[in-house]
């Protein structure tokens, strides 16, 4: 199978004497045409392999290939071929989505004749097209999760990043997502990198996983590798187990402090 | 073949900036360039001809020569902090990750959002040419003159405009990515147009104008500012008002100042460009993130005030929140700055207290809105939790007054103390009594500006909306304590002691009233 992404020892490490490692000695492949997850808790080093993967920082050590590009040398290559949902992007609000659609658009040399038709296709997709013209900042958190979506695939990339795709999205908006990421990695053939910590959502829709942890990737392969090597059984364990958690006993030790009953 | 990026990303900016006028967009071009047109052809010279004598007698002045640079230099200062005050008050990385993301350079991105904002200063640039042009004609200069004129402004303007673009965007840079950052941005959003002000108000009250009559003097400044850009078209301009229509007589100043110009403008956009990749990145700037020291005998102070228990609690956290702000000291410091300033350079020399507390009109009002008018800032969601709790809006009322109380009184009776200081003829008792009604009248001030906050909250913590906001709630109090100050003083003739009598009255009235029907909104808010 052709690899789409390869990092080579990748790391990011921030502060005095780089002794913040975001991500530290990353070493991952991600086949053609598959859904990958990358699951990690909050702070582990997700985000910052995206933005590495896409070329928004750059590496402290360590260099990736996406496509074939380098990830340090030919940046706008890479960006060509990717699409990207942030985890916590900008939208400009005093746009409309149409607005904002084209401006995207433009910015990854959609031509013209393509762009129109397919702005009215997205927006259809998503059920936004009644309101193309209204400015974003009008919209609720999961309308513009939605056009954020769509300007991730305006231009029609192989390779799809989606930083927690589902997060603000209602139920069957996230059942919408959940099934074009599907179908963009089963019949167009879209190889998809997924950011979660959403367990449910990575078991449906990712053929393989890693689970980072403080910057380092501590384990990768199928669902069912990763609980055959954990003992466990479930991903939810496995997860635990792997990126620690809180005992039992803990959670109801707050009550027992003095005045916690007044 | 694909549109310029730059060219996209100025369309998106022309976009963004002309949003509120969305309905008008097509036509909006061709409606500027007629109403300027019109503006240069009639208006202009209409408004010039009703001082051309002395417009003139005032050009070819001694007083010119550095009073022309200096306007230059104060509008090529000017139009380098508009925009870093614009970007630094609604500062967003997440706009930059998109366009790190996408496949662009970052000159063609700064380039485009220079292009995409300068038609909106071309019309303050054709506004300003089109005075100077129309109050210059009178004087003979030909075509070539008039139009090199045009292009002096345009070119010194639009480098200045570039200059701040540059410092805009390498400053979002540094400050963009952590929420310490945005506030130090905001807070200094407020304060980088302070030395503006205070040139300003030293020309229009402090005796600058004439001390730059004085040969001495106005050299010296003169040979300070020949040495800035900005005054290299100026002199030019009083090089062809005292030679109207020969240009041949300023041929080698024309070469050398207009290009100049030309060479530095053309410096700066290259220089702009080199540095662009330093202007867009989101890499965190600081790992330091800001720690809560335990309370100290301040906090401690605040609690015992509130009554030690749960409301100390409350009061001590609401002036947390406050405090912990710079943006809301900057705001405090800006207006304890502007009293300063109109003291030392409008108010010197009253021997009676009328100077001075005239200007706390004015002063008062601003302090006490930029205390406790942004109490929606932190959205519905912020203001919810109060009235989820058990008399949770009664009690938030409360804290916020008292707070608004704590800070904004000693503030202006600081004010208040240095401003009698200074007149010595003063009496100890009018002193006391005076300190009395104005930190009562403060306090009044107070519950007004918290009253009409609560009765029209702006729920954003875009710095933009809520200056907006601020500023007309403080220009209401404003003018309500203006109105029964002139009334009193002028038309009833009541005398200081007893106008400040009766404006305690009127906004201590309308405090409470506008307090009780901020409560009830607060109360019935979904």
């Amino acid at each position: 199978m052709k690899v789409i992404i390869r990092t080579e020892s990748l790391s990011k490490h921030y502060g005095r004497g780089n002794a913040i490692k975001a991500v530290d000695a990353l070493d991952l492949q991600v086949f053609e045409g598959e859904t990958f997850g990358l699951l990690g808790p909050n702070g582990a080093g997700k985000t910052t392999t995206v933005r590495l993967l896409n070329c928004i920082i750059t590496p402290t050590k360590g260099t990736a290939t996406v496509s074939g590009y380098d990830i340090i040398r030919q940046p706008n290559d890479v960006k060509r071929v990717t699409g990207l949902l942030a985890e916590s992007p900008g939208l400009y609000e005093k746009l409309s989505a149409h607005e904002f659609l084209e401006f995207m658009g433009a910015l990854y040399d959609v031509p013209n004749d393509i762009l129109a038709e397919r702005i009215d296709d997205l927006l259809q997709l998503f059920e936004l097209y009644d309101r193309r013209d209204y400015l974003l900042e009008g919209y609720s958190r999961g309308m513009k999760q939605k056009v954020l979506i769509a300007a991730a695939m305006i231009h029609d990339p192989p390779l799809l990043f989606f930083d927690e795709p589902t997060s603000m999205l209602d139920p069957r908006a996230a059942l919408m997502v959940k099934d074009l990421i599907k179908q963009l990695a089963q019949s167009a053939g879209k190889t998809i990198f997924i950011c979660s910590h959403i367990l449910p959502i990575v078991e449906e829709l990712c053929d393989r996983i890693g689970i980072i942890n403080q910057g380092q990737l501590i384990a990768v392969g199928t669902i069912n590798e990763i609980i055959a090597q954990t003992g466990t059984k479930t991903l939810e364990e496995a997860f635990i187990a792997l990126t620690g958690g809180v005992e039992e006993k803990e959670l109801l030790a707050w009550r027992e402090q003095k005045g916690a009953h007044a | 073949m694909p549109t310029p990026k730059w060219l996209v990303v100025a369309r998106n900016e022309y976009r963004t900036h002309i949003n509120h006028l969305r309905v008008i967009r097509p036509y909006f071009p061709v409606l500027a360039i007629g109403l300027l047109a019109i503006y240069v052809a009639f208006i202009a010279p209409a408004v010039v001809s009703l001082f051309i004598d002395d417009f003139i007698a005032f050009i070819l002045s001694q007083v010119a020569v550095v009073m022309i640079p200096l306007i230059m230099f104060l509008l090529f200062v000017y139009l380098i902090i508009l925009p870093i005050t614009y970007t630094l008050q609604g500062m967003q990385a997440g706009q930059v990750e998109i366009f790190l993301a996408a496949p662009i350079n970052p000159g063609d991105i700064l380039l485009g959002e220079y292009l995409g904002e300068v038609p909106f200063y071309a019309i303050a640039i054709a506004v300003i040419a089109g005075f100077f042009t129309a109050a210059l004609s009178p004087l003979g200069l030909d075509m070539l003159q008039m139009g090199l004129t045009v292009l002096i402004f345009v070119v010194t303007l639009l480098s200045a405009l570039w200059i701040g673009t540059v410092i805009a965007a390498v400053v979002r840079t540094r400050l963009a990515t952590s929420a310490r950052g945005r506030d130090i941005g905001k807070a200094l959003s407020l304060v980088l147009a302070l030395p503006m002000v205070a040139l300003m108000y030293a020309l229009m009250g402090g005796g600058l104008l004439e001390a730059l009559a004085d040969p001495g003097a106005g050299g010296i400044v003169k040979g300070v500012l020949g040495l800035l850009p900005s005054s290299w078209g100026a002199a030019l301009i009083l090089s062809f008002a005292s030679n109207p229509g020969n240009i041949g007589a300023v041929g080698f100043e024309t070469l050398t100042q207009f290009g100049g110009l030309l060479v530095f403008f053309m410096a700066v956009l290259w220089g702009g460009l080199k540095a662009a990749s330093r202007a867009y990145r989101i890499e965190p700037t600081t790992f330091t993130a800001s720690m809560a020291k335990p309370d100290g005998f301040f906090y401690r102070g605040v609690k015992y005030v509130g009554g030690g228990k749960s409301f100390g609690t409350l009061l001590a956290a609401l002036f947390k929140e406050y405090g912990r702000r710079l943006e809301n000291l900057s705001r405090i410091a800006y207006v304890l700055a502007i009293f300063v300033m109109v003291n030392v350079f409008f108010v010197r020399g009253f021997t009676d207290p009328e100077g001075s507390l005239v200007m706390a009109q004015f002063l008062f009002p601003f302090l006490a809105v930029f205390m406790v008018g942004q109490v929606a800032m932190q959205g519905k969601e912020g203001l919810f939790i109060y009235k989820k709790t058990p008399t949770g809006v009664e009690r938030f009322v409360k804290a916020k007054l008292i707070q608004g109380w704590l800070v904004a009184v000693p503030v202006a009776a600081g004010i208040t103390i240095v401003s009698f200081i200074a007149i010595s003829s003063a009496s100890f008792s009018s002193f006391v009594a005076y300190i009395v009604l104005i930190t009562l009248l403060v306090a009044a001030n107070v519950a007004l500006a918290l009253g009409l906050a609560l009765v029209k909250p702006q729920f954003s913590d875009n710095a933009r909306a809520q200056m907006g906001s601020l500023m007309l709630n403080a220009n209401v109090a404003m003018f309500v304590s203006m109105g029964v100050f002139i009334g009193s003083m002028v038309v009833l003739d009541w005398g200081i002691f007893n106008t400040l009598l009766l404006q305690n009255g009127v906004i201590w009235l309308m405090g409470i009233v506008f307090l009780n029907l901020g409560k009830r909104k607060l109360s019935s808010m979904e």
